[in-house]
């Protein structure tokens, strides 16, 4: 993927970023974490996935690696329009797991696919993507012990925003690296400019190949910034100076790739991602509450009795 | 028909779940190399190899959050947690992972995981390895909780927990592990759905709730009860959820007084829910209140005060001399 | 019941074998953890080596006088399966026993 496309896939992911923080403005859209700053990591390490045989656990700000994937967007906003946890995608089809809102929960995760495809000799790559607030975690821990233990191929992505809310990183990560932890486990760890697309995409390539041919996790810290508040709601006037994020929007990641690229070719992505907000837009608004009797039908393979007893009281009271 | 403790009636089932399915993978602390520290994994790593039968590092959450990993990859993981006290660490993945992926995913990620949990007390062991966590996984959606008691409830539960699609919390009765019985594990078994109770022993006058250790203490009950011309009926309830509602009712209509026994804590345990199905149900059979005789609001002892706080014989048969007793104002 | 097999430790400073002196139990034996199981002659000395656990005794690999290298076997036990975990006691079956008795109502 060369730098056009990559830039193409930023773009759009930051359209739609714009664009959903729109819709919540019009109250539309519950809730929302924007993702803007951190395109060039998101875009860049999926871009260096094999769909095919590769799969990724990302957390709830991670639109730029669905957009990379060639998600569903409005089967993926799902979750942030309230529509359903985990969106309405389809996980399994798309190598993208349903997101959900436990910070690191999800890191475990990858190790146990690892080694599901390892033992299946798939060559197939997890990729885990938490923060530099989830680092704290112990599962995070506990994941990058595993996977060095077993020797799997999980490459631990972690977005180094500078804030975890309203928690600076030199408050949240002793030692001041998320990479340098990678030591302890005896496995290969590096921190990477994230506002630089194609550094990171040479990052993780290296990264999945390395797992690829049996030689184990690597982490990759990637240095950027959250250019928006954690969330719809937050307000990081509170915690953070516009001198610091005035600072950081000269390294805007999506502008740094557009200044490398022709203005025709800048200009045709514009064209590209407005179309794809429109039609985004346009299936957002359309897509309309999920029928009631779903709240039954996923909690078991068959509903067991108690459940279809439940569901009968709920159809009830919604007959009344 | 051969003779069976119940720790050799699973790993049995461990063994016949390996054979009959390649999928199915087993793991957790010390598992491998050791068999358990109960030996309920003894010799399946030499048999199926070390990478289906495995040890982990020492980190519960880590071990049920590679169990969701697994399923997603299409395995079916059979993991071990060591004993009941430490799964408190996997709780998140459980509740917030395991139980909720198939719902999440609307179905596209099953998660049949069975997690092997040496449960409750009777042993002497030390703080943290006699807990009765039942009510804490019932209380979950999306999870199925069973203890078997008996070494043949055990393999056929086993069998059918690792074949069922969703997650089952297996909860092992560690007080019974060196129980014997008879039994043919390749005798066709009676294909019970999930959530299914059975009637161990028939009785007329009174119905006995239990699942797990306490299955044979309400057996014992129901000895010296006939002695006194009592004649009680023994439900092993087996599934704690889904819970066989129509089995108690179906139990305790005929009965018309019902005592639940378990060794959890009063306030908020299962037995408060068992109480509340066969009182919905049976209201205007039954002649007493349903009695609850189990263990008391405390943290589980020292061994020295165990046989204080399970439920005793004694405590029993009172409280079913309470149902016997009982008249309506 | 199981069968294990305990092999020579290594006695320590890079010995690689030993001499049986004098075995202190026979086949069928019965012994209870650090038993003195054997007595054996390295290089450098004669060392008690005690049982590292419970089990009855069925095959003792070899005689004495002779020599074998660290790892090889030295003993087999049979095992009780009936023994408890890592933690805890074998609940002893009791014979059931009460002080309640129960009475019928009359209706």
């Amino acid at each position: 993927m060369d730098l056009t496309e990559l830039h193409r896939l930023m773009l759009v992911a930051r359209r739609i970023d714009e664009e959903a923080i729109a819709l919540q403005r019009q109250g539309a859209l519950p809730g929302y974490a924007p993702t803007k700053g951190q395109e060039a990591a998101q875009v860049g390490s999926a871009a260096a996935l094999e769909k095919t045989r590769d799969f990724a656990f990302p957390n709830y700000r991670d639109l730029g690696v669905a957009v990379a994937m060639g998600v569903d967007l409005v089967g993926y906003l799902a979750t942030h329009l309230g529509t359903w946890h985990g969106g309405l995608y389809d996980p399994a089809a798309s190598r993208l797991a349903p997101f959900n809102a436990v910070v690191g929960g999800t890191v475990t995760h990858a190790v146990g696919w690892a080694m599901g495809a390892k033992l299946d000799d798939t060559g197939g790559v997890a990729i885990t993507y938490f923060g530099d607030g989830a680092s704290s975690q112990g599962d995070v821990h506990e994941a990058m012990n595993f996977a060095a233990v077993y020797r799997l191929p999980v490459v631990f992505f972690c977005q180094n925003n500078g804030w975890a809310i309203s928690v600076p990183t030199e408050r949240q990560v002793a030692g001041g690296s998320v990479a340098a932890r990678a030591a302890g486990y005896g496995m290969e760890g590096v921190q990477v400019d994230g506002n630089d697309v194609l550094a990171v995409v040479e990052a993780t390539r290296e990264a999945v190949e390395r797992g690829r041919a049996g030689g184990g996790p690597t982490v990759i810290e990637a240095m950027t910034y959250r250019m928006g508040p954690h969330s719809t709601s937050d307000d990081p006037g509170r915690y953070r100076t516009l001198e610091e994020e005035q600072a950081w929007a000269e390294k805007d990641p999506v502008a740094r790739a557009a200044a490398q690229l022709p203005p025709e070719v800048v200009a045709d992505a514009e064209r590209h991602a407005a179309e794809v907000v429109r039609e985004v837009r346009e299936g957002v608004l359309a897509l309309g509450d999920r029928p009631g009797e779903e709240l039954f039908s996923f909690v078991y393979r068959e509903p067991t009795k108690a459940l279809l007893d439940q569901q009968r009281t709920w159809q009830e009271s919604a007959d009344v | 028909m051969s003779e069976f403790s119940l720790q050799q009636a699973l790993n049995l089932a461990l063994r016949h779940a390996c054979e009959d399915d390649d999928r199915v993978l087993i793991f957790g602390e010390d598992v491998g190399r050791l068999g358990g520290v109960f030996r309920v994994t003894d010799g399946l790593q030499a048999k199926f190899g070390e990478q289906r039968v495995f040890d982990t590092p020492l980190a519960e959450s880590g071990i049920m959050g590679m169990a969701v990993g697994l399923a997603m990859a299409g395995w079916r993981p059979v993991p071990e947690i060591q004993f009941d006290g430490f799964s408190y660490p996997a709780v998140d993945q459980i509740v917030n992972q395991v139980a909720r992926m198939h719902y999440r995913s609307r179905g596209t990620l099953p998660m049949p995981i069975t997690l092997r949990l040496p449960s409750f007390g009777g042993i002497r062991a030390p703080e943290h390895h006699s807990e009765s966590m039942e009510a804490l996984f019932a209380h979950v959606p999306g999870l199925k909780v069973v203890s078997p008691s008996s070494p043949a409830e055990g393999y056929h539960l086993l069998r059918q927990s690792i074949a069922d699609p969703d997650p089952v919390i297996f909860m092992e009765p560690k007080s019974r592990y060196w129980q014997r019985e008879s039994f043919d594990p390749d005798a066709p078994a009676e294909q019970l759905p999930v959530g299914t109770s059975r009637i161990v022993r028939p009785g007329k006058h009174a119905t006995l709730i239990a699942w797990g250790a306490m299955v044979s203490r309400c057996l014992q009950v129901a000895e010296l009860a006939a002695e006194d011309g009592v004649e009680l009926e023994v439900l092993d309830l087996r599934w704690l959820k889904p819970i066989d509602a129509d089995g108690l009712a179906e139990s305790v209509s005929r009965t018309r007084r019902a005592v639940v026994v378990h060794e959890a804590p009063l306030t908020a345990g299962l037995g408060a829910e068992v109480s509340t199905v066969v009182t919905e149900r049976c209201f205007d059979t039954l002649r007493a209140p349903v009695q609850r005789v189990t263990g008391f609001d405390v943290p589980y002892p020292s061994g020295a005060l165990e046989d204080e706080y399970l439920p005793s014989i004694d405590r029993i048969l009172t409280a079913v001399q309470t149902t016997l007793e009982y008249r309506r104002g | 019941m199981a069968e294990v097999t305990v092999p020579l430790p290594d006695l320590g400073e890079g010995l690689i074998g030993a001499k049986v002196l004098e075995w202190l139990v026979a086949e069928g034996d019965w012994v209870e953890r650090n038993t003195p199981l054997v007595e054996v002659e390295t290089t450098k000395s004669a060392v008690e080596l005690p049982s590292p656990q419970s089990g009855r005794v069925t095959r003792l690999h070899v005689e004495a006088d002779e020599e074998l290298a660290v790892g090889e076997p030295l003993v087999t036990f049979t095992v009780d399966d009936d023994q408890a975990g890592i933690v805890g006691t074998v609940p002893a079956e009791k014979k059931p026993s009460r002080r309640v008795r129960l009475s019928l109502p009359e209706d």
